[in-house]
């Protein structure tokens, strides 16, 4: 009899403690690349980290500006040891070193943002930005005048590849004859260097900026020659009201809550999450008031589409610029090839060496 | 008001007094750095005590310090050797990249190589890359007396975008998704850790190289006409030593040592060459080999406490979310702070007389 | 390429050079009167700030523009304090003054990403901006590139022509015999110390306020460093600072307008010729040239015995 009380006792104390862990308190880690204050991409995931630290019995802190190298593997098992309960790291370069670290810390749930390695404990997750790009092309295809669009790129590396094809397919749809020219930078936050690429493509002829920087650089240069720009990030309206016309955009808030409450509940699981406009990661800033209604509405039932499921944007054919079919007709590029991407498409003009 | 009036000592400071202006030094910065801290809405006690728990408070911080510490006590110790003839060398950090680039060369190359083989190909040619790119300035100054100073920083430019175009380039991982990585190294590639730890066996090479550099300035021939040309060249040159042929050895020797950091770096901690293995471990070593006045175990000492520092800063912004530029503030008060300190080794303050 | 993009080059090529050129000029001041001061990136970046935040609340570029230089003074003066008052070595000095200076604007400025102030606008000059060709390059600029125009050759006509400049090339060539004949060499190191940080200063405001009217983190970019190294191919002359930075500017506008033009060239080889032009033109002139003009004293402190 006895023995029946210890174990009820211990049962009891067990559903107490599971129901305790359902709303267990929750340390949350991040680790960006760049300082927060880069008024960019990792702006935008403290925006989420805002977000989930205002929910209940969660916890949140982070780490700016950590190099890709060891010192990111150093970060991670710091945070590890501290007993963090989840850790989001934000750039590629850290997925070995989180690989790494998540093994030695099994218990730990580790969400690397951008690569494409996962283990049990470490799932990977990246935002369909490109279907934004896709519909800012279409408002630049629309807005364009000397059919030339420019295009301030940052590094030449799949995400930022991607998002060029898919802003120069969204160009096409609405303007077959319209190109798209491209200049690196290599930089993700020198402003004075990145207006300076765009003036260099305003100099041959461009009249629409886009740019997959963190400032706004270009914006000041299309505002200040008088022509139109396509943002990045969040809304950058500000910095140029005559020549924003919108933006792709970043929003990190319902995914991050997401994970959050799943591992909390305990029904996380190890994948790799590529969530898009229909979660709301990704979306487009308001139009300025320049764009006009038809442009909009036209925009707006493709992102209907996207949402939906029914528009995927790399749907081939699709040429490259050798005008090799690359995306056969018909064909729906998988998840790898777009993560893989290191090619452009038709009608962009400039290198991805 | 006192007024002081600054008098030089017969005997420069003995260790005692040294060790105390150095104390005072960083118990200044720290008094600062805590006020800007309170400014900044943090207890300052406790970011002080979290700063230091981070950086040699436990076995992990402590490992994690020293790890840091190895590549950039290599560049120091390369750039030290340059300083010792006045060559005022700032490249480590493009001699440092070649060195990666050279290890990851034959890293590349020959992967299936035993490891008794393959490390010393490894390290001799990240020492030769790097030993070249030191070699260059080294040159250009001799012959066409160009001023190091510009060709050896804008080498570094030059050596960090080779390094772009390698990895963005050629040496791309087929299977990286065409990210800017080269492949993994094979198993034979890769520097070991020291049993259980965290540190790497680039650790004994650090003392290894350390010792060695002390003894060749202390009992070579050679050793010891460099440090007497660098006191003064126009002595030397009229003594008769190859003022030229120095210039271009420790140029050479100190590009050799920046290349093995690079190979260090590459093999046991990336253990594949990318973009992000260069984090200016070349400079700071400017500022290492300095504060150590260029003597190898001073230099061990510094490289491992301004690595703490870094490491310790990472805590400061995870435990009190302290900005991470905090971290600048904190190592540029204590710089300044030491070196000003430096003033009482020869000289002393003295009241002055009406 | 056609004319026009050649002209919209050149144009871009002073703008660039722009804060380079303020930056050089105010390092070759500093090393003039003997200090080396590799804090530019530093100083620079904390008058970017200043100039930033003051045009912000006050709403007046020009106050901006003229706290950024004192704003950069005030950050030399930590070198001066610890190369002039406390004998302390100037390389790490200065490489400290740029580690504490960077570490402090992205401390402080975080709090400014994302705001934007009144800056300057491009003006103008009535009758020379119609000037064919020049006209364009030079003239159609903001007020603070006119600025910079003045500045080299007032600096030039100082160390040339006036005593004080005199004086402060002594302190920077023959301190002993300048000491001996009687002058206040720590004074003019001060001065030279402090009116260098001023232009530095300028330089950072020219980012904030010019080239971009906003703030972010690592704003300069490096851009001191570059200044650093131009000082030295500019033989410590101010006319060849222009060319320096000018060059230097140029050859980064050019760049990536080869690549607008749909080079084929790898980006990273293209960034590349900055720097290794520099180098090149480095050495056809020293080659031509022989010596260098390097203050005799740079870098070595005063003997603080009185």
């Amino acid at each position: 009899m006895r023995v029946w009380k210890a174990l009820l006792a211990v049962l009891l104390i067990g559903a107490v403690n599971t129901a305790y862990g359902a709303d267990k308190e929750m340390k949350v880690g991040f680790v960006y690349v760049s300082p927060i204050g880069d008024a960019g991409y990792s702006y935008s995931h403290d925006k989420g980290r805002q977000a989930i630290e205002a929910l209940p019995g969660v916890t949140t802190s982070y780490v700016e500006a950590v190099p890709e190298g060891p010192d990111s593997e150093r970060v991670m098992q710091n945070m590890a040891r501290k007993e963090f309960d989840i850790i989001f790291a934000t750039s590629f370069g850290y997925m070995d070193p989180m690989l790494k670290v998540a093994k030695q810390f099994p218990k730990t749930v580790f969400m690397h943002c951008s690569g494409f390695k996962t283990a049990e404990n470490m799932g990977n997750y990246f935002g369909r930005m490109y279907q934004a790009r896709y519909l800012s092309g279409m408002v630049a295809g629309a807005m364009t005048k000397g059919n030339v669009l420019g295009y301030v790129a940052a590094f030449p590396i799949p995400e930022v590849i991607r998002g060029i094809n898919a802003f120069t397919l969204g160009v096409k749809s609405v303007n077959p004859n319209a190109t798209v020219r491209v200049v690196w930078t290599k930089t993700w936050y020198d402003p004075a260097t990145e207006k300076e690429a765009a003036k260099s493509l305003l100099d041959v002829g461009a009249d629409v900026i886009a740019q997959h920087q963190d400032s706004p650089g270009p914006q000041e240069a299309a505002q200040e020659k008088g022509v139109y720009s396509i943002g990045y990030n969040s809304d950058m309206a500000t910095f140029a009201p005559k020549a924003h016309l919108t933006a792709p955009v970043w929003n990190w808030a319902p995914y991050y809550t997401k994970v959050v409450e799943d591992v909390r509940k305990g029904t996380w699981k190890s994948e790799a999450a590529w969530p898009g406009m229909a979660d709301g990661v990704v979306d487009l800033a308001p139009f300025g008031p320049m764009v006009p209604k038809d442009v909009q509405d036209k925009v707006n039932a493709e992102k209907a589409k996207i949402v939906a499921g029914t528009q995927k944007i790399f749907v081939g054919p699709i040429k490259d610029q050798n005008g090799e079919v690359k995306i056969a007709d018909g064909v729906v590029a998988t998840d790898p090839e777009l993560l893989g991407m290191t090619w452009f498409v038709e009608g962009v003009v400039g290198t991805t060496k | 008001m006192l007024r002081m009036r600054i008098t030089k000592r017969q005997e420069p400071l003995g260790i005692g007094g040294s060790c105390f202006v150095l104390l005072t030094a960083l118990s200044l910065s720290l008094l600062v750095s805590a006020v800007l801290l309170y400014l900044g809405g943090t207890s300052p006690i406790r970011g002080i005590s979290v700063l230091f728990q981070g950086a040699f408070g436990s076995r992990y911080a402590l490992e994690d310090s020293i790890l840091k510490a190895i590549p950039i006590f290599l560049c120091a110790l390369g750039v030290a050797v340059a300083f010792r003839l006045k060559i005022w060398n700032i490249g480590a950090e493009g001699q440092f990249a070649l060195g990666a680039i050279g290890a990851t060369w034959i890293a590349l190359s020959f992967p299936a190589w035993p490891k008794f083989i393959l490390l010393p190909a490894m390290i001799g040619m990240a020492m030769a890359a790097g030993g070249l790119w030191g070699l260059i300035p080294a040159l250009l100054r001799q012959k066409l007396r160009t001023n190091e100073i510009i060709v050896t920083l804008m080498m570094n430019y030059i050596a960090i975008l080779f390094l772009d175009f390698l990895v963005y380039g050629v040496w791309k991982d087929p299977t990286s998704f065409g990210f800017p990585m080269t492949p993994g190294f094979s198993e034979q590639a890769i520097v070991g850790k020291i049993g259980a730890t965290a540190v790497n066996w680039g650790l004994v090479h650090c003392l290894v190289l350390g010792t060695l550099v002390f003894f060749f300035f202390r009992f070579t021939r050679i050793g010891f006409e460099i440090k007497a040309s660098g006191d003064n060249v126009r002595a030397a040159r009229y003594a008769g030593l190859p003022y030229d042929r120095l210039v271009m050895l420790v140029m050479v020797m100190s590009g050799a040592l920046a290349g093995w950091a690079g190979f260090l770096e590459a093999s046991a901690t990336v253990n594949r060459l990318q973009p992000s293995i260069m984090v200016g471990y070349g400079y700071t070593a400017i500022v290492v080999a300095w504060l150590a006045r260029l003597h190898p175990l001073s230099i061990g000492i510094a490289a491992v406490l301004l690595a703490g520092l870094r490491v310790g800063v990472e805590s400061l912004q995870l435990d009190l979310q302290v900005p991470a530029a905090f971290g600048g503030i904190i190592e540029g008060l204590i710089l300044l702070t030491v070196l000003a300190g430096g003033l009482f080794t020869h000289y002393r303050l003295v009241p002055r007389k009406h | 390429m056609t004319f026009e993009i050649i002209i919209a080059l050149l144009a871009a090529t002073v703008q660039s050079g722009t804060p380079i050129l303020y930056a050089t000029l105010g390092e070759i001041f500093t090393e003039k009167s003997g200090v080396l001061n590799l804090g530019v990136e530093g100083a620079m970046i904390i008058g970017a700030l200043t100039a930033f935040i003051v045009a912000r609340f006050t709403g007046n570029p020009v106050l901006g523009f003229l706290a950024a230089g004192l704003a950069g003074s005030l950050a030399t003066a930590i070198h001066g304090v610890v190369c002039l008052g406390f004998q302390g070595n100037q390389v790490v000095s200065g490489l400290a003054l740029t580690i504490l200076g960077v570490g402090l604007a992205n401390y402080i400025g975080t709090g400014y990403v994302g705001m934007s102030a009144p800056g300057f606008q491009p003006l103008a000059i009535p009758g020379l901006a119609d000037i064919p060709v020049m006209g364009p390059i030079f003239f159609q600029h903001d007020p603070l590139v006119y600025v910079s125009y003045l500045i080299a050759p007032l600096l030039w006509l100082f160390f040339a022509r006036t005593r004080f400049g005199l004086g402060l090339r002594a302190a920077g060539e023959y301190p002993a015999a300048a000491i001996a004949a009687g002058l206040n060499v720590a004074a003019y190191r001060w001065l030279g110390i402090m009116v260098g940080g001023f232009f530095m200063g300028l330089g950072g405001a020219y980012l904030s306020l010019a080239y971009t009217h906003l703030w972010t983190t690592n704003l300069t970019a490096g851009r001191g460093w570059i200044a650093v190294a131009l000082v030295i191919f500019a033989f410590w002359r101010p006319g060849r600072a222009v060319f320096g930075a000018y060059l230097f500017g140029g050859i980064m506008a050019l760049q990536l307008r080869l690549q607008a033009s749909g080079t084929q060239l790898p980006s990273s080889i293209l960034l590349m010729l900055p720097y290794v032009l520099t180098v090149l033109v480095l050495v056809l002139s020293s080659w031509r040239k022989g010596t260098s003009e390097q203050p005799g004293a740079l870098g070595v402190n005063i003997e603080p015995v009185d």
